[in-house]
């Protein structure tokens, strides 16, 4: 490994060696704050490490990883999920009455482990970064393991991501079989070669969509999905919606870029089939939740339906819309978690959407800000959600796939139903009785309203993202 | 040493690996579904080691020590996880945990 | 030597079919073990011995000895085995049976039509080790840090948990 290498990936250097600093803190520092602090500094060290790391760009570090621009793209991002994400846990961990340390130390691995996602371009890289961000976030969502809760969903997860897991090996198992290489390169190299027809492909591939499917919560494989995302700490549960999913989508489309992927064929009917799904099952299913994290977490459900859009279209504009589709769903799905983080503590989390009732009385501002979340996912202006939808839309019919132009639309229609109950509730009269857990402190406040500020920004100006986003994924699909 | 041929390996990878399927599904005790994740990576492994074997790379080898490493820690935090539902629930049972079904 | 392959197959199917059938589960760890030391066998006959190795140290030595460790805590009693004949409700059997059965018979048609060819080379642990000191050193690195979310996970969780 040369010194090149070492700077291309200096981004997971520095988070691997602040993961044992921390580790260390927690031993011998007593401050309560410091491993905040640690991790914190440590992912905004991270994203500094971007700069250097992308002068080197475009650069294959051993067989393993392979750094270009769209990989820095999808790791900015997620280390900027994990950087929020963090933020928002200080006032929520403040109220933990045990130890914190371990907390964000497995915020900081998890976000390690998604970022290896991103770089990913062989088999073993793909299974370790799932590896690293599942084993993270069972500990993260049992965190306070004497709830009875968060042990239920901790033990759901494990053992569907166990499953995923050992589906997802056998497919790639299958496929390095028939290869010989698990490098998504040589794969693709490989698999335009004419003796290629062999028995094993097909089963492999799907398999690794259905592994694939299960880690991003699409239909029919989201089976706990919603117990997990109701039953895990607020936080979490925003970090697994955003960063956990985007590393395994980056992945995906990095794999799939290499690997032709026709319209029509078998592994495309597959996918097709599974958006479709997850567009409508999603939102009819949100509908009747009367739980606000189970309702978000069938809107993500939803949402990542919604960006198999472009993806299957394979059009020009789909790399671009795509990108700009995750930052915006980032910024909204971290924004409506980290209200409902800041009005929760570690036992008893504002999840009953009754509780939301009237709650613009009390708390204008958050209010105000959770209900331009809701606006952004409805895809309404003046939110970047709008801006997002409408580019998904034109990708996909830039791709004429229509059926999931259509399922698109059908969905968000139907989308409109619950999140506008939400908002409804919140601007309604309060109820007699003043219910309020008051909302944490300050860094709180002034990092909602920020992505908030950013949300507006990107929907009435979303020409400077864009045509950023456009300059950087050049290569992919 | 005679060859054995790689789609008899994968067949029995095949079969253990749907063992541990039905396994997961059918059994209500949790400790039972970790076992059965278990046989799930195991055949998965067995699957990687023959796919190596095949093509005289050490690939396969290497993947499976890397499986190894992930089933133990997994399986790890899966007991701990259990050691608690136990002590909250006071049962090993798979259905009693359902808190959270709304 | 497919004859040892065959009787080791055999022995590991039969003894993975019992583990998820036994009501007993100390038992049906032992049955478990034994399919793991049939499949580390197979590894054997594969050229794979370090791997061999290592599935017996560490899958069988390492983790179903925590597996027992757990069940040893837990200290169930007699009565675990009248609740499991409970749990075990065969009517949920066939269906899933059934659908496994379907996918294990198109895997088998369809791995019978592939020409592969069988060469099975000696691979010895030291290629294994220069692979991983050199190409896969990465991946070393990453599984320790693997290790270490399982290891403060699993602390985190475990604590005052008598």
């Amino acid at each position: 490994m040369s010194i090149q290498d070492v700077i291309s990936l200096l981004p997971l250097f520095i988070l691997t060696a602040m993961a044992v600093i921390v580790m260390l803190a927690i031993a011998f520092w007593p401050n309560r704050r410091a491993s905040f602090w640690l991790t914190l500094s440590s992912l905004i060290l991270a994203l500094a490490a971007l700069v250097p790391a992308a002068s080197t760009v475009p650069r294959h570090v051993t067989d393993l990883f392979v750094v270009d621009k769209f990989a820095l793209f999808y790791m900015g991002l997620i280390l900027a999920g994990g950087l929020v994400t963090t933020a928002l846990s200080r006032g929520y961990m403040d109220k933990y009455a045990g130890n914190r340390g371990e907390y964000f130390l497995l915020i900081m691995v998890a976000t390690l482990g998604a970022s290896l996602l991103a770089i990913s371009s062989h088999f073993i890289s793909f299974f370790l970064g799932t590896g690293i961000v599942s084993l993270s976030l069972y500990t993260l969502i049992a965190y306070n393991p004497s709830q009875r809760q968060r042990i239920e969903a901790s033990l759901k997860y494990l053992i569907l991501v166990g499953a995923a897991t050992a589906i997802l090996l056998f497919g790639m198992a299958l496929i390095y079989a028939t290869f010989g290489s698990m490098q998504f390169e040589q794969i693709s190299i490989r698999a335009v070669q004419p003796d290629q027809n062999s028995p094993f492909l097909l089963i492999g591939f799907g398999l690794l969509i259905a592994g694939i499917s299960f880690e991003l919560a699409l239909v029919p494989f989201h089976m706990w999905t919603p117990d997990v995302y109701q039953g895990a700490p607020a936080p979490v549960t925003g970090f697994i919606a955003t960063v956990a999913k985007a590393g395994i989508f980056a992945l995906m489309l990095r794999l799939f870029s290499h690997a032709s992927l026709p319209v029509g064929s078998p592994l495309w009917n597959e996918f097709a089939a599974i958006a479709i799904l997850s567009m409508l099952v999603g939102n009819v299913a949100a509908v009747i939740q009367k739980s606000v994290k189970r309702l978000l977490a069938y809107s993500s459900i939803a949402h990542l339906g919604y960006l198999m859009v472009p993806f299957l279209a394979q059009g020009q504009l789909s790399p671009s819309a795509i990108g700009f589709y995750w930052v915006v769903y980032f910024i909204t799905t971290l924004l409506a978690f980290g209200i409902v983080a800041a009005f929760s503590d570690p036992v008893n989390e504002l999840d009953d959407s009754e509780a939301y009732r009237g709650m613009f009385k009390q708390h204008r501002w958050p209010a105000v800000m959770f209900g331009l979340a809701l606006l952004s996912l409805m895809g309404l202006p003046p939110t970047g959600g709008l801006v997002g939808k409408v580019y998904l839309f034109a990708a996909g019919v830039q791709g004429s796939v229509w059926l999931l132009v259509a399922a698109l639309v059908v969905g968000s229609v139907i989308g409109f139903f619950y999140y506008i109950r939400v908002v409804i509730l919140m601007f309604s009269a309060p109820p007699s009785e003043s219910t309020s857990i008051g909302p944490t402190g300050k860094g709180t406040s002034v990092v909602l309203s920020i992505l908030t500020g950013i949300l507006i920004i990107l929907g009435l100006f979303p020409t400077p993202l864009i045509g950023m986003i456009a300059k950087i994924i050049t290569n992919i699909l | 040493m005679a060859s054995i041929p790689m789609q008899y390996v994968l067949i029995l990878s095949a079969m253990l690996f749907s063992l541990g399927l039905i396994g997961l599904i059918a059994r209500r005790n949790i400790f039972f579904t970790l076992l059965s994740i278990e046989i799930m990576l195991n055949a998965a492994g067995l699957a990687f080691v023959a796919a190596g074997a095949r093509w005289a790379q050490a690939d396969g080898q290497v993947m499976f020590m890397f499986i190894l490493t992930m089933a133990a820690a997994e399986v790890s935090v899966g007991l701990v996880l259990l050691l608690r539902l136990y002590q909250q629930f006071k049962t090993l049972d798979v259905d009693a945990a359902k808190d959270l079904n709304g | 030597m497919s004859l040892l392959f065959f009787i080791a197959a055999a022995i590991a199917v039969v003894a993975t079919l019992l583990v998820i059938t036994e009501l007993n589960t100390v038992h049906a760890l032992l049955y478990m073990i034994v399919s793991l030391l049939s499949v580390a066998f197979i590894f054997f006959l594969l050229g794979a011995p370090f791997i061999a190795a290592l599935e017996v140290i560490i899958y069988a030595g390492a983790i179903m000895v925590l597996f027992v460790f757990v069940i040893m805590m837990l200290n169930l009693g007699p009565q675990s085995i009248d609740q499991e004949r409970q749990w075990f409700n065969l009517r949920s059997w066939p269906g899933i049976a059934i659908l496994a059965a379907i996918l294990l018979v198109e895997l088998f048609l369809a791995l019978r039509s592939g020409a592969t060819p069988a060469n099975v080379a000696q691979l010895a642990p030291q290629q294994v080790a220069i692979s991983l000191f050199g190409p896969y050193l990465l991946g070393v690195e990453l599984a320790s840090v693997l290790l270490l979310a399982g290891l403060v996970g699993v602390y985190h969780i475990g604590r005052h948990l008598r």
